[in-house]
């Protein structure tokens, strides 16, 4: 089960961080457009399409990456209050009639959306430039099964936590800030917070 | 029970699960779905196909069919294609932009400098270093607008320097907390980006309407902290030659110049060419990430470590707000389905209230939303239900969206889900305890009240930018 | 929701690509009301604007899937998934009115070569059909006075279907953005000017408010109509008289919008100049004959796909007999327009 979770964890977070680097493919490619646009006055046809393909991407292939690090916002004020083998008891139940529906649907009804968009090789109506969404909408797919997968690791998280009362808390990896400094200071006193991730 | 009362019985049972802590994307995915399956059911679609078979077909044929039945509903399709019209929304499109922007900002090493210079220029000003203090907060927040990095890092920069100044612990904890939340507030902001892609105003529009109300907000903290410590010097005692140097103009100008300067000019530029149509705001999001980056390198801080961590957390940060919008996506479109929105405009109708009171109400309730939860899930989940009404009583959701990410600043500040003081309590010196923190963060609490007590009676501060850029 | 009596009227769940304030939604409104009242009740429409289910753009994948029922549409809007979808309204002008093209759907073998597009080359589950013939579309919006083609070139325009690829031909950078996006993306800088298709329309959505120069009269898109789509499963389970009425409303739907898009149109014109200030000009002839040369251009490529290639023989066989016909019978309306409205247009 730990092997399982340590492959999902590091599936995860392979395809999140490779496809993290769209970010800087964004931004340079849309400083280009504003570049060619407002200086020269020749703005691309191809800018507003492959910014969104790539925002889309980025975001759907890190899902499983966050949800592997615990990263999707919860309304977790009882939640931490629990003791950690009734969170994992509810996470579990909740797993297994929440989660899975969902991801499962994205996987084959997505293929279904996905496959009819390539028999024709769609390309994006947004401009005459004609490109290819095609592969864009297979990243539902993909997502859908990198969630499966990393949804299978976090059941089992929860049955090794049923049995040993503690959370196998993913490898270390980059953090935000705060959670970085409240960690180092953890030492100095009593602090209500878990190192569970925040955001802006 | 009629669709309507099924709605209601969507949106109740969605409040209470909320609470059992599981991540809100896939509890929103979930209700959505097994929802929708129930609205779309239609039992003459299921096994259309499988009924169209014939005698000769194999037992696999028509094993396989009959188990499609049960995939043969309309929610299925619709939840694809609610996820396709997120992915392909091209105004979120700035918020791995600007949060990009923002992780690179947050490690450009300018916090300290910023502080420490403000700290010499507002020498002279009553309660000087929570001035400082403060407009160091806003200006960091809104070039960032990541709340938990600025509180966690001026708590370690410049709380033990009030503390050592002989602050009042609750004082200088709510000016950290309070200012540091500011981020998600003044443009460029991804609260408003969100609340503008849930509802469908501009966001440009929104952009400039939330300057005034934003600076009005930013005066009113410093307004309480010069006067608090007129009236009360003990908690904000004047520091003394060792703890703030006095230096020539001409150096403070320089200090000025290096550390105020760039990041104001970054911050304008971005915002400027948005407000006056120069560039999208996702283009204005890229120029604010590359010069981020220049900024970075020119305070030589930008290492190939401190890059790789701001591209993860920004898929990490990005994948979690947009999954909310997938889940939500299918989630709203269902209750609408059900009669969800129409049920609660008859209901809310039904009470038989005036604009103001439902404005009243409606802030109301977002405050007290805020308290358990925090901004992204009450803007993507909860605005979208409010929307239809202010139509009803004729509010403008632009002037709405305004008042609600006033509002929002409280949902950091209020317990029990008060990140900000918990980032701080993260971080302090132990002999400064939470409820110093809360106490401290009260007044703080009020001024935004005033604050929207101010846009309200004073309408012409959220319309008068918009109006003027864009007409109308 | 479950359970349907026997008895109990069938409810079509029709979304348009028009946002809940554009006169296309009460375009709309009028095939919705014929459907019903023809029907005495047996069909109901619940008629939605562009978003409710689905994205403008995404209503053909949304009647593929059943998602909704049925749609109100433009074919221009799902030209990615095969650019042949834009002959059917915005392809190349011949010299033909959308009077003529829409004639040569129902009468020249238009209808079977849009069968042919959607079920045989696309194998989508629906069925369609065409009906009101828009009147020619005004060239757009600009912030500035633009009198010949180097004026207009680096611009960002918003249009869609072929004309997109006829102003890329131009020198103008295109994106094809629903109507109820153009005000916001103009307001957000992601385009400069635009066209969306008339008067009534583009006064609703505010255009003038972002723009002071509209520009009358073009060949990028002279002879565009709706397109109306049905889930195929959905259509087929209609009784047979069910179905007809869906179908013939088409045609009926299409003399009333007529007369509402000239009534409406034309005097949204005049409130456009007269209240709003808008400066109302005539394409100039440098930027038409530049339409005219771009379309030359662009007309081989479309003809490499063998599709096309045979929609647009027809096309033109069609125009050249019949725009025959129709130039040869009429008589010169401006000349009697002048006679007594003397002094008014300046063609
Ligand atoms: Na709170
Ligand atoms: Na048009």
């Amino acid at each position: 089960m730990m092997a399982f979770i340590r492959f999902a964890d590091s599936l995860s977070a392979w395809f999140g961080k490779s496809f993290a680097w769209l970010i800087l493919l964004m931004t340079l490619g849309t400083s280009y457009e504003v570049f060619v646009r407002y200086v020269l006055g020749s703005p691309t046809p191809w800018a507003l399409d492959l910014s969104f393909i790539m925002y889309g991407t980025l975001f759907m292939m890190g899902g499983a990456y966050t949800l592997s690090r615990d990263g999707h916002v919860r309304g977790d004020f009882l939640y931490r209050l629990w003791p950690a083998r009734v969170q994992a008891a509810v996470d579990l139940v909740l797993y297994l009639i929440f989660f899975f529906p969902g991801v499962t649907a994205l996987v084959f009804t997505g293929w279904k959306y996905a496959i009819r968009s390539w028999s024709y090789l769609e390309v994006s109506a947004n401009s005459p430039a004609g490109i290819p969404i095609f592969q864009f909408k297979t990243v539902i797919v993909a997502a859908g099964l990198l969630l499966f997968v990393q949804g299978l690791a976090q059941v089992c998280r929860c049955l090794l936590c049923l049995r040993s009362g503690s959370w196998l808390t993913a490898e270390d990896d980059v953090e935000e800030t705060e959670t970085l400094l409240m960690r180092q200071h953890q030492v100095q006193g009593q602090t209500p917070v878990s190192t569970g991730e925040h955001r802006p | 029970m009629t669709d309507p009362q099924i709605a209601l019985l969507m949106l109740g049972g969605f409040i209470l699960i909320v609470f059992l802590g599981f991540p809100i994307a896939f509890t929103l995915m979930a209700m959505g779905i097994g929802f929708g399956y129930y609205a779309y059911y239609d039992p003459s679609r299921m096994w259309r196909a499988y009924g169209r078979l014939d005698d000769t077909a194999s037992w696999w044929d028509s094993m396989t069919l009959w188990i499609d039945g049960f995939f043969n509903n309309r929610i299925f399709s619709l939840f694809i294609n609610q996820t396709y019209a997120v992915m392909s929304n091209d105004v979120l499109t700035a918020i791995p932009l600007f949060l990009f922007m923002g992780y690179i900002v947050e490690r450009a090493n300018i916090v300290e400098r910023l502080f420490s210079t403000l700290n010499i220029a507002a020498k002279r000003i009553p309660g000087s270093m929570g001035v400082a203090a403060l407009i160091t907060c806003a200006l960091f927040a809104t070039a960032t607008g990541i709340v938990g990095a600025v509180v966690t890092l001026m708590g370690l920069l410049a709380l033990p320097a009030m503390l050592k100044a002989r602050y009042d612990h609750s004082f200088a904890a709510g000016i950290i907390c309070a200012g540091g939340t500011l981020g998600i507030l003044i443009p460029p902001s991804i609260m408003l980006i969100v609340y503008a892609a849930a509802s469908g105003v501009s966001i440009v529009r929104l952009y400039s309407a939330a300057l005034i109300p934003g600076f009005i907000l930013v005066g009113l903290y410093i307004v309480y902290v010069v006067g608090r410590s007129m009236l009360q010097p003990s908690i904000a005692p004047r520091p003394t030659k060792e703890e703030v140097p006095d230096l020539p103009a001409l150096t403070l100008l320089r200090m000025l110049a290096t550390s105020f300067f760039p990041l104001a000019f970054l911050i304008l530029a971005v915002l400027g060419s948005i407000l006056f149509g120069l560039a999208t705001p996702s283009e204005a999001a890229s120029i604010g990430a590359l010069g981020g980056l220049v900024l970075a390198v020119a305070y030589r801080a930008l290492t190939w470590e401190r890059l790789r961590q701001s591209v993860y957390l920004t898929i990490r940060t990005t994948a979690m707000v947009c999954w909310l919008f997938v889940g939500s996506y299918t989630f709203s479109s269902v209750f609408s389905y059900l009669g969800g929105e129409q049920v609660i405009a008859e209901f809310v109708q039904s009470l038989d209230i005036s604009p103001i009171q439902f404005l009243l109400l409606a802030q109301l309730i977002i405050f007290l939303l805020g308290w358990p939860l925090e901004w992204s899930e009450i803007i993507i989940i909860f605005v979208p239900i409010f929307l239809p009404l202010l139509k009803m009583f004729g509010i403008d959701p632009l002037f709405f969206g305004v008042l609600v990410a006033l509002n929002l600043q409280t949902s950091f500040l209020t317990p029990p889900m008060a990140m900000s003081a918990y980032y701080l309590k993260g971080i302090a010196p132990p002999e400064v305890r939470l409820t110093q923190i809360f106490a401290g963060v009260l007044p703080f609490v009020l001024m935004v009240f005033v604050s929207m007590a101010i846009i309200y009676l004073f309408p012409e501060t959220v319309f008068t930018i918009p109006e003027l850029v864009y007409g109308r | 929701a479950p359970a349907v009596l026997a008895q109990a009227p069938v409810t079509m769940k029709m979304q348009t690509s028009w946002p809940a304030s554009d006169i296309w939604m009460d375009f709309a409104r009028q095939y919705t009301e014929r459907v019903e009242v023809m029907s005495g009740g047996r069909l109901k429409v619940d008629l939605l604007p562009a978003g409710a289910v689905v994205a403008a753009f995404q209503v053909l994948d949304g009647c593929h899937d059943g998602v909704i029922d049925a749609a109100h549409s433009v074919c221009a809007y799902w030209y990615g998934k095969h650019k042949g979808a834009s002959l059917f309204g915005t392809g190349p002008v011949f010299g033909g009115s959308a009077t003529t093209m829409l004639s040569w759907y129902y009468a020249g073998g238009g209808q079977e070569f849009y069968r042919e597009l959607t079920q045989d080359i696309l194998g989508l589950n629906v069925v369609g059909m065409l009906g009101f013939p828009m009147f020619a579309q005004p060239f757009g919006w600009f912030k500035k006075e633009v009198a010949t083609v180097d004026d207009v070139k680096g611009m960002k325009y918003r249009t869609v279907g072929l004309a997109a690829d006829l102003m890329q031909q131009m020198g103008m950078s295109v994106a094809q953005l629903p109507g109820g996006e153009i005000v916001p993306a103009m307001e957000r800088s992601v385009i400069d000017a635009f066209e969306f298709n008339n008067p009534s329309s583009d006064l609703r959505f505010g255009a003038q408010d972002v723009a002071k120069h509209y520009y009358l009269s073009s060949y990028h898109q002279a002879s565009e109509c709706f397109e109306f789509l049905f889930n195929r499963d959905f259509y087929e389970d209609l009784d047979p008289d069910l179905q007809a009425i869906v179908r013939y409303a088409v045609e009926a739907a299409s003399t009333s919008n007529t007369a509402m898009a000239m009534d409406n149109y034309s005097a949204d014109l005049i409130k456009l100049k007269d209240e709003h200030g808008v400066n109302i000009h005539r394409t100039s002839k440098n930027i038409l004959d530049a339409e005219i040369k771009a379309w030359d251009d662009l007309i081989p490529e479309l003809e490499k796909d063998e599709f096309m290639k045979r929609v647009l023989d027809s096309q033109r066989q069609w125009v050249e007999r019949v725009t025959y016909y129709e130039l040869m019978a009429a008589p010169d309306y401006a000349l009697a327009y002048e006679h007594y409205f003397p002094g008014k247009v300046k063609l």
